[in-house]
């Protein structure tokens, strides 16, 4: 493992720095979230006293302001800590994984897939609860992936190339029937408009909390597999000469962005832009190593997804924007200035 | 398929009805001549698409797109209908469902109506609403199998309503129904005439097809008519009202008396569960008082804003003032 590191450490642009200044970074990074998680708190679309928000934490009362607090700012905090971590790693892992830096969950078909089991559930079955067709949403993901890796296996193995195609594929089929099912049922129609958007408002704690042991699984599968994600950007033939076995990381790192972009998007939709822009910045910061790439991947995408949130809540006061829209806004023009340093954020 | 209806068929057509009428004319009594002229005559409306030429006293009504409600709600019966979502026409009164059922289905919206199929109803009047685009795409076509009165989304209700009747000959039911809705008016404002004066009320509202965590505020088409007609204290947020944040519940603090959605059973509307169970709704003044009143509001769905359903509306609303305080 070490001559995986130090080859891709060799690799690196001279515009990564050193182990002690990406660990700074790192915690630079951290203080960043943990401010952004306070001003979560603190902002909202109504003003509220600090000390009311303290009280609301610490001494709980009947107060209507409290239950703002306790209601809607702490769990849409919690969900943006939460969705955002998965959407980091998860763009991380797919890019690693694809060698592609343009790669996001729709390349593999995983929006798509939960799109169209969300529209089944809502315009076909009738549920209306985000709680009930979360769950849709995340069998959506996990069939698709089934179907792309069925589709993506050659005679040696797991091919990204071909994954990549059967995502694609597979996305335009289930995104053509879904259009389809919602342009012929105006629930269905309804119901995806907000879902569509991508937010974190309104989702309580309890659609978080079921979700997050299957994170918990993907996010440590993800640092298991950057190891060798790192020898694999190599080549696969140094990868292999260095003992990596090939198809068993990819099915790990499948597994993993599926448990990691399934579960973020069942809770909040697809939120578009984070999980594509945020290794950008991560490599650009720490170069191609995917560990410390994870690191700030799961640290900057909470950070982007909160702050985003935070401006979607006070930017057209009293209304709000749903982040989805807002990362969107941020994300585009960000994108364009970080592939145009293509030398340090190329793959 | 595209479809064209050739113009000897409009010929053929206008021939048939013409002869028709000539044959009811010879079976008919002493002014039978005056019956037979009317039918042939034709005279000009004003809609969205301009001065259009209908039949003096069009028999065959088609109605495609939101315009079907309108014309049921007049107790028009018309040959052929587009889909009307299945939820609205079970709210609809008995008559009405069943003549929406009697028609034809022609598809499942105006821009998807099968146009082949209108043309063999034979309509000699259709009534058509849908965004402008559907209708200049498809205004030749069915301008070729009969006149058309087109209305857009955007068109005042009382315009549409007014001009639907006096095309097919329903303004006596129209102007039944505005002396209904008036009775009813000055009945309320001279029962609820302190409450009115003195009460600041809010409306709240929210649809399931709203973000998870958004409500509405004095928006609803039915707030905007007693605000307008009775006029209760809704302040006025702009059109639509404003969309706003669960965590800005608190907002409505400032209201003496708020509105909320209730069904026609009188439960509260799915769509507004979410903020009926939160912890915030609950602990407002105007909920822990008694002060929260679900009032129902029909005229809230799109083209089904009539005198009638706003009667129903000023029945509902007053039925729930007369829980919070005594009349007067």
């Amino acid at each position: 493992m070490t001559t995986q590191t130090s080859d891709v450490e060799a690799r690196m642009p001279a515009a990564a720095s050193g182990p002690r200044l990406r660990a700074g970074g790192l915690l630079t990074v951290l203080v960043t979230l943990l401010v952004l998680l306070v001003l979560s708190l603190l902002v909202g679309s109504t003003v509220i006293a600090p000390s009311v928000v303290w009280d609301a934490l610490f001494h709980p009362s009947a107060d209507i302001d409290q239950y703002s607090i306790r209601d809607y700012r702490v769990p849409r905090t919690a969900v943006g800590l939460v969705v955002g971590m998965a959407l980091g790693a998860a763009g991380a892992l797919i890019q690693a994984l694809t060698r592609n830096p343009l790669a996001d969950t729709g390349v593999l078909g995983l929006s798509a897939g939960s799109s169209f089991a969300v529209t089944v559930a809502v315009g076909v079955l009738g549920i209306r609860d985000i709680s009930g067709y979360m769950w849709f949403a995340f069998a959506g993901a996990l069939i698709v992936t089934i179907m792309v890796l069925l589709l993506g296996s050659t005679r040696s193995g797991q091919s990204p190339g071909v994954m990549v195609l059967a995502g694609v594929c597979v996305g335009a089929v289930l995104g053509g029937a879904s259009s389809a099912l919602q342009l012929t049922n105006p629930d269905a129609f309804d119901a995806m408009r907000s879902w569509a958007a991508g937010s974190i408002l309104g989702r309580p704690l309890d659609v978080m909390w079921p979700v997050v042991p299957f994170f918990a699984v993907a996010l440590v599968l993800a640092f298991a597999v950057s190891g060798p994600l790192n020898a694999m950007a190599l080549g696969d033939e140094i990868a292999a000469a260095q003992g990596v076995a090939l198809n068993r990381t990819r099915v790990l790192a499948i597994i993993a962005i599926t448990l990691l972009a399934g579960g973020a998007t069942a809770i909040a939709g697809p939120i578009g832009f984070v999980g594509l822009m945020v290794p950008h910045v991560a490599r650009w910061f720490v170069g191609p190593n995917q560990r410390w790439i994870f690191a700030y991947s799961i640290l900057l995408a909470p950070s982007l997804l909160l702050a985003s949130d935070i401006v979607g809540r006070i930017a057209m006061r009293p209304t709000e924007i749903p982040v989805g829209v807002v990362t969107a806004f941020i994300g585009a023009p960000v994108l364009i200035a970080l592939v145009r340093r293509r030398k340090a954020s190329g793959l | 398929m595209r479809f064209a209806r050739p113009r000897r068929h409009s010929a053929a057509l206008v021939a048939a009805l013409l002869g028709a009428a000539i044959l009811l004319a010879g079976c008919g009594g002493d002014d039978s001549d005056d019956q037979g002229d009317a039918a042939a005559a034709t005279r000009t409306v004003e809609a969205d698409n301009g001065t259009v030429e209908i039949p003096a006293h069009p028999q065959r009504v088609a109605t495609l797109g939101r315009l079907t409600l309108s014309f049921l709600d007049l107790g028009g019966k018309p040959v052929g209908v587009t889909e009307v979502d299945a939820p609205v026409v079970g709210l609809l009164p008995a008559e009405q469902q069943a003549a929406y059922k009697a028609a034809k289905l022609l598809g499942s919206s105006a821009s998807e109506a099968d146009l082949e199929l209108l043309a063999t109803l034979k309509p000699d009047l259709i009534l058509f609403s849908a965004p402008d685009s559907d209708f200049d795409q498809m205004k030749s076509q069915l301008e070729s199998i009969a006149p058309t009165i087109y209305f857009g989304f955007s068109s005042d209700w009382k315009t549409r309503l007014s001009v639907t009747a006096d095309a097919t000959g329903l303004t006596d039911a129209l102007n039944e129904q505005k002396s209904e809705y008036d009775e009813t008016l000055a009945e309320f404002k001279k029962k609820y005439s302190e409450i009115i004066k003195t009460t600041r009320f809010g409306e709240v509202n929210r649809g399931s097809w709203q973000d998870p965590g958004m409500f509405s505020l004095n928006g609803s088409q039915c707030s905007e008519i007693a605000r307008a007609d009775v006029p209760l204290n809704i302040p006025d947020l702009g059109e639509g009202g404003e969309e706003r944040s669960f965590e800005r519940i608190g907002d409505l603090s400032e209201y003496d008396v708020l509105i909320y959605p209730v069904d026609v059973e009188g439960k509260v509307a799915e769509g507004f569960v979410p903020v009926a169970e939160s912890n915030g709704w609950k602990a407002l003044p105007a909920v822990t008082s008694g002060k929260a009143l679900g009032v129902y509001c029909f005229g809230d769905i799109s083209f089904t804003r009539s005198y009638r359903t706003y009667s129903q509306y000023l029945d509902s609303l007053g039925q729930a003032l007369a829980k919070l305080a005594p009349a007067g």
